[in-house]
C-alpha cells in the first residue's frame, strides 16, 4: 500500500486508541484509587495500602456481595428451568396467543426495569404482600427480568439444531422421551448454560429494578453500594466496586469459552 | 374443537412460566398503569380517575424538568456513544491484527461490569479533587479546581461511557453484515476511499447506527445509577425523581404517572426501532 492510502487507517488506530483509553481509563483509575493510604480518593494514589481491600471483604460488604450471589444463582436457575419449556414452545409448536406469550416474555427485557420494580413494589404491597419485600421480591423481579435471556440463548440454540435430528431419531424408533433425553436437550444445553450466565450476571449487575424492592439486611450489592453515596466515595467503595466487577468477568473467563458466549451475545444483537 | 394429546403439548409447556409472568410482570404493570390514572393519598389509592397526576407532572416546573432532561441526556448520550461506537466497531471488523479477538472481548468488557462500578471511575475523575483537576492543576493549566459534579453534561459522559458497547455491539452486527465487494465495486468504478465510505459503507450501516442510536436513548432514558452518582438535586432525571416519589416523598401517584410517563417513551422508541426494522427488511 503507498502512503496515502495508509494514512486514513493510521489515523483511525489513533482515534480508536483514544476510544480504548476513554473506555478503560475510569476502571483503570477506580482501581488505582483503592490503594490510597488516607481514606480519600486521590488520583494518582497518595501512599501504598492494602486496607481498603480488607475492608472490602469485611462484614458490612461480605454481607450484600453473598445476598448478591445468592439471588443472582438462584435467578439463574430458575430463569432457566423456566426459560427451556417457553423457549421449546416457542420454537418447536404453532399454537394460538404465541405471539402474545412470546411478547409477555420478552416484554421485560424491553420494558425500563426500573418501571418493572416500581410496579412490583406497588402491587405486592397493594395486595397485602409486602412483607415480601426483599428477598423474595428480588428473586421474584429478577427471574422476570433475567427470563428474556435464557428464553433467547435457547430459542438460538434450537434454531441452530438441524431441524430434522429430532425426526430423524423419532424415525429410527426413538420414544419421545427418548428423543427429548438424548437428542434435543443436549443440543439445547449450551443456550442453557449461555441464558443462565447472562441471567446471573443480568441480576448481579442489576441496579434500576432492586432499588424499588430492597430493604435493609436484604439487600444487593449494588443497591449497599449506592446507599454508601451519601457518605462521598472511600477508596473501600473503589475496591469493593473492583470486586463486584472481577466476579462476573471471572464467570465469563471460566464458563465462556465452554458454551461459546461470544456467539450468543453476538446473535442476541443481531436479532433485535 | 377437538383437543389431542398432542395440541396441549405448548400449553402445558407454557402455563407455569406464563402464570408467573402474568402474575408478577403484566398485571403489576397494568396496576401501575391504572395507579397513574387514579387519586390516592400517599401510598393508598381512593379509586377516582382523575388526569390531575399527569397535570401535576406536567405544569410544574421541577417535574417537566426532569421528564426533558431524561429525553436530552438519552438522546446526546445516544449521539456521543455512536460517534465513538462507529469508528471503533469499523476498526474492530476490519483489522487484521492478532489481537482482534482481544480488542473485541475488551471493548465488550465493560457490559459485564455494573454500571455503578463504571460511573464511580467518573466520579473519581471529575470531583472537585478529582483526577482530573489535580491534572490540570499540575500542568500550571488551572489555579481554581473547575467544577463539574453535578452536571448534565458529567451525566451524559458517564452514561456514553457506561453504554459504548451496546452501540459497538449493534453497529459491529450491520458492518459484518456489509458485502464487501460492493466497496470493490465502488472502488473499481473510481470512487476515492472517502467518496466509497460516504455513499456505500456508511449508508448501508445506517440501519445499525440508528438501531445503536435508539437502543442507548431508551437505556439512558431510563438510567438511575449515573444520574444518582454524577448528578445532584438540580440535575434530576425521570428516574431519580421516580425514586424520590416512591421511596421519599411516599406520593405513588405522581410516582406511578411518571413510571407511565417513561413506560410509553420506552415503548415509543421500541415501536421507532421495529418499523426502521422492517422497513429495512422489505426493502
Amino acid at each position: 500500500m503507498n502512503r496515502s492510502s495508509r494514512l486514513p487507517w493510521t489515523s483511525l488506530k489513533l482515534i480508536v486508541a483514544c476510544i480504548y483509553v476513554f473506555m478503560l481509563g475510569p476502571i483503570l483509575i477506580t482501581a488505582a484509587v483503592a490503594f490510597n493510604q488516607d481514606n480519600r480518593s486521590y488520583f494518582p494514589p497518595r501512599g501504598f495500602s492494602l486496607q481498603w481491600w480488607g475492608a472490602a471483604f469485611g462484614p458490612q460488604w461480605l454481607q450484600p456481595l453473598l445476598f448478591s450471589l445468592e439471588l443472582a444463582t438462584l435467578a439463574a436457575l430458575i430463569s432457566a428451568a423456566a426459560g427451556v419449556p417457553l423457549a421449546f414452545a416457542f420454537q418447536r409448536h404453532e399454537f394460538p396467543g404465541k405471539s402474545l406469550v412470546r411478547a409477555i416474555t420478552l416484554g421485560p427485557l424491553i420494558l425500563p426495569s426500573l418501571v418493572t420494580g416500581i410496579a412490583l413494589l406497588q402491587f405486592l404491597s397493594l395486595i397485602g404482600l409486602g412483607r415480601w419485600m426483599g428477598f423474595w421480591a428480588l428473586l421474584i423481579g429478577h427471574v422476570v427480568i433475567c427470563l428474556p435471556f435464557s428464553v433467547r440463548t435457547v430459542a438460538i440454540s434450537l434454531t441452530a439444531m438441524p431441524g430434522n435430528v429430532e425426526s430423524a431419531a423419532a424415525s429410527l424408533g426413538a420414544t419421545p422421551y427418548a428423543v427429548l433425553r438424548h437428542v434435543t436437550l443436549p443440543l439445547a444445553a449450551p443456550g442453557m448454560f449461555a441464558g443462565m450466565i447472562f441471567a446471573f450476571i443480568h441480576s448481579f449487575d442489576d441496579v434500576n429494578l432492586s432499588l424499588f424492592i430492597a430493604r435493609p439486611g436484604e439487600r444487593p450489592l449494588t443497591v449497599a453500594i449506592l446507599g454508601f453515596l451519601d457518605f462521598g466515595f472511600a477508596p473501600t467503595l473503589a475496591a469493593v466496586s473492583i470486586v463486584s466487577m472481577l466476579i462476573p468477568l471471572a464467570l465469563v473467563a471460566v464458563f465462556g469459552r465452554f458454551v461459546g458466549i461470544g456467539d450468543f451475545l453476538y446473535q442476541e444483537t443481531g436479532n433485535g | 374443537m377437538h383437543l389431542s394429546r398432542r395440541s396441549l403439548t405448548p400449553y402445558l409447556l407454557i402455563a407455569i412460566p406464563t402464570a408467573f409472568l402474568l402474575a408478577f410482570f403484566v398485571i403489576p404493570s397494568a396496576v401501575l398503569l391504572s395507579m397513574s390514572v387514579v387519586e390516592s393519598e400517599d401510598t393508598i389509592p381512593t379509586g377516582n380517575l382523575t388526569p390531575d397526576n399527569f397535570a401535576t407532572l406536567l405544569s410544574n416546573r421541577l417535574y417537566l424538568n426532569a421528564i426533558m432532561r431524561s429525553i436530552y441526556v438519552g438522546v446526546a448520550s445516544g449521539a456521543v456513544v455512536v460517534l465513538l461506537a462507529y469508528p471503533l466497531a469499523y476498526f474492530l471488523v476490519r483489522t487484521t491484527s492478532r489481537w482482534k479477538n482481544l480488542l473485541i472481548a475488551v471493548s465488550l468488557a465493560p457490559l459485564l461490569a455494573s454500571v455503578i462500578v463504571r460511573t464511580y471511575g467518573w466520579w473519581v475523575v471529575l470531583n472537585r479533587e478529582g483526577a482530573l483537576n489535580t491534572a490540570l492543576r499540575s500542568f500550571g493549566i488551572l489555579d481554581q479546581p473547575l467544577i463539574m459534579l453535578p452536571s448534565t453534561i458529567a451525566i451524559i459522559v458517564g452514561l456514553a461511557h457506561a453504554l459504548l458497547p451496546y452501540g459497538v455491539l449493534t453497529i459491529m452486527a450491520s458492518l459484518n453484515g456489509l458485502n464487501p465487494s460492493l466497496e470493490r465495486a465502488a472502488m473499481s468504478l473510481g470512487a476515492g476511499r472517502a467518496r466509497t465510505f460516504l455513499s456505500v459503507t456508511l449508508p448501508l450501516t445506517a440501519p445499525g447506527i440508528i438501531g445503536g442510536f435508539l437502543l442507548t436513548f431508551a437505556i439512558a432514558m431510563s438510567a438511575y445509577a449515573t444520574p444518582a452518582i454524577l448528578g445532584g438535586p438540580t440535575t434530576e432525571v425521570m428516574a431519580t425523581m421516580i425514586r424520590r416519589f416512591m421511596l421519599e416523598l411516599l406520593d405513588w401517584s405522581l410516582g406511578s404517572a411518571m413510571g407511565a410517563i417513561l413506560l410509553v417513551s420506552a415503548m415509543l422508541l421500541l415501536l421507532l426501532t421495529t418499523m426502521l426494522g422492517d422497513r429495512r427488511r422489505a426493502a
